[in-house]
């Protein structure tokens, strides 16, 4: 995660949004220099594949500075991006279901074990780890987008709500599932696998 | 608390939306219930994890250069589409301006719409007087093949028409009835016509076919 969005103040944001407006490509550069890391991880943990997240992440750049003038700084950008982000995402995973049939989320699932864990460093921890994000990515689209933006980017339900466009009682809806389903993957872990769970918890 | 209340309130703990009072409450049961324990645990675990962990992969370092790089080819593209949009565009719309205005889309009714053929066709079976057809026997094609002639002498007159919009302009007054009179005007030369000028020149025209139009 990158955070740079979060150190970005309002005013800050404001002011680059306004001379991004103004075809400033300065403010350009920098305000994708501030989304696309968080932008990036999110879309790739709903696509799963580095290309087609890359791709969604362009258009869904291209998109919203192509209509930027419509853009409510009522929002944050961020919201408003993650917004758009999704809906191509939505849009990419019904293309691909149409064209393979019912996407099998298990066997994409697992490259995220390529990357180094900062917290969990033990072969078990980084099997436990395996499993949460197995579990996470067998979710329906909405659930998994509703818990990474929860956990991952550390956004509110109401933030959710207007990044999914969804009433904030359906996030909530959806957040419940999805830890529901987290706990019956999980469920399976035996007594040493709980303590580890336990230890790192603490 | 009973297990069941317990796990109505995970959300809110794990929100940090429980009131304290419901938060110690949930706190003592945890303690008691091995099953409530490991269902916390999991669960926050689970959130650690989700919130810590590493991204999976990582977008390369030239993504900002390669959007930005997009983006000017798209500001190219827009201004390559609105030059493409006139230069194909504009006379695609003007053909498509004077085509519905050949097909009389732009005349209200009340001047006539330059006719189709079916519709010359019939207005001409309405008014080719029964004398001038061939055989009861072989009525059918023989009506066929005066109209067909009759059509071909009415688009001829109306050439000059059809060539150009601006003609068709002109001559926003040409009724039906108008057609069908210069239709019978276009037949009364036909009476001094020569057997083989004739509107039933074919072979196989019969020969009292020929006649009934000589009459006319």
């Amino acid at each position: 995660m990158s955070g740079c969005s979060g150190t970005l103040s309002r005013e800050h944001e404001k002011l680059l949004i306004g001379r991004a407006r103004s075809g400033d490509r300065a403010a350009v550069r920098e305000l994708i220099d501030l989304h696309k890391d968080r932008l990036f991880a999110f879309i790739w943990r709903m696509v799963f594949n580095y290309h087609d997240a890359e791709d969604i992440c362009q258009d869904a750049f291209l998109k919203a500075f192509a209509s930027l003038d419509t853009f409510s700084s009522e929002y944050r950008f961020s919201t408003w991006l993650f917004t758009i982000g999704y809906r191509v995402c939505l849009n990419r995973i019904r293309r691909r279901k149409a064209l393979t049939g019912e996407m099998d989320f298990a066997s994409l699932a697992g490259s995220g074990s390529d990357a180094a864990s900062a917290t969990l460093q033990s072969e078990e921890a980084g099997q436990i780890r395996d499993l949460i994000w197995k579990a996470v990515d067998r979710l329906g689209a909405p659930q998994r987008a509703t818990i990474v933006l929860f956990y991952r980017h550390e956004q509110s339900c109401q933030e959710i709500a207007r990044v999914l466009q969804l009433p904030i009682a359906t996030v909530k809806s959806h957040l419940h599932r999805a830890r529901a389903r987290l706990r019956e993957s999980l469920e399976s872990l035996g007594e040493k696998d709980l303590l580890h769970l336990r230890n790192l918890s603490a | 608390m009973r297990c069941e209340q317990a796990h109505q309130l995970f959300d809110a703990y794990l929100d940090g939306e429980l009131s304290p009072s419901l938060a110690t409450e949930l706190g003592a049961h945890r303690v008691r219930c091995a099953d409530c324990r490991q269902a916390l645990a999991i669960l926050e675990v689970s959130g650690h994890i989700l919130a810590s962990d590493h991204d999976g992969a990582a977008l390369e370092g030239d993504f900002s250069d390669r959007l930005l790089a997009c983006m000017d080819g798209n500001g190219l593209g827009w201004g390559r589409r609105l030059l493409r949009g006139l230069y194909v565009g504009g006379p695609l719309a003007a053909a498509a301006m004077i085509g519905l205005a050949f097909l009389g889309v732009f005349d209200t009714g009340q001047k006539t719409r330059i006719l189709g053929e079916k519709h010359i066709r019939s207005e001409v079976a309405n008014v080719v007087p029964d004398s001038i057809m061939p055989a009861a026997g072989d009525r059918g094609s023989g009506q066929d093949q005066a109209l067909d002639i009759f059509l071909q002498q009415a688009e001829k007159s109306l050439d000059a028409k059809r060539q150009s919009w601006e003609s068709l302009q002109k001559a926003p007054d040409l009724t039906v009835l108008q057609l069908l009179e210069m239709l019978n005007a276009l037949l009364e030369p036909a009476e001094g016509s020569p057997p083989d000028e004739a509107p039933f020149p074919g072979a196989d025209a019969p020969a009292s076919a020929t006649s009934d139009i000589e009459d006319l």
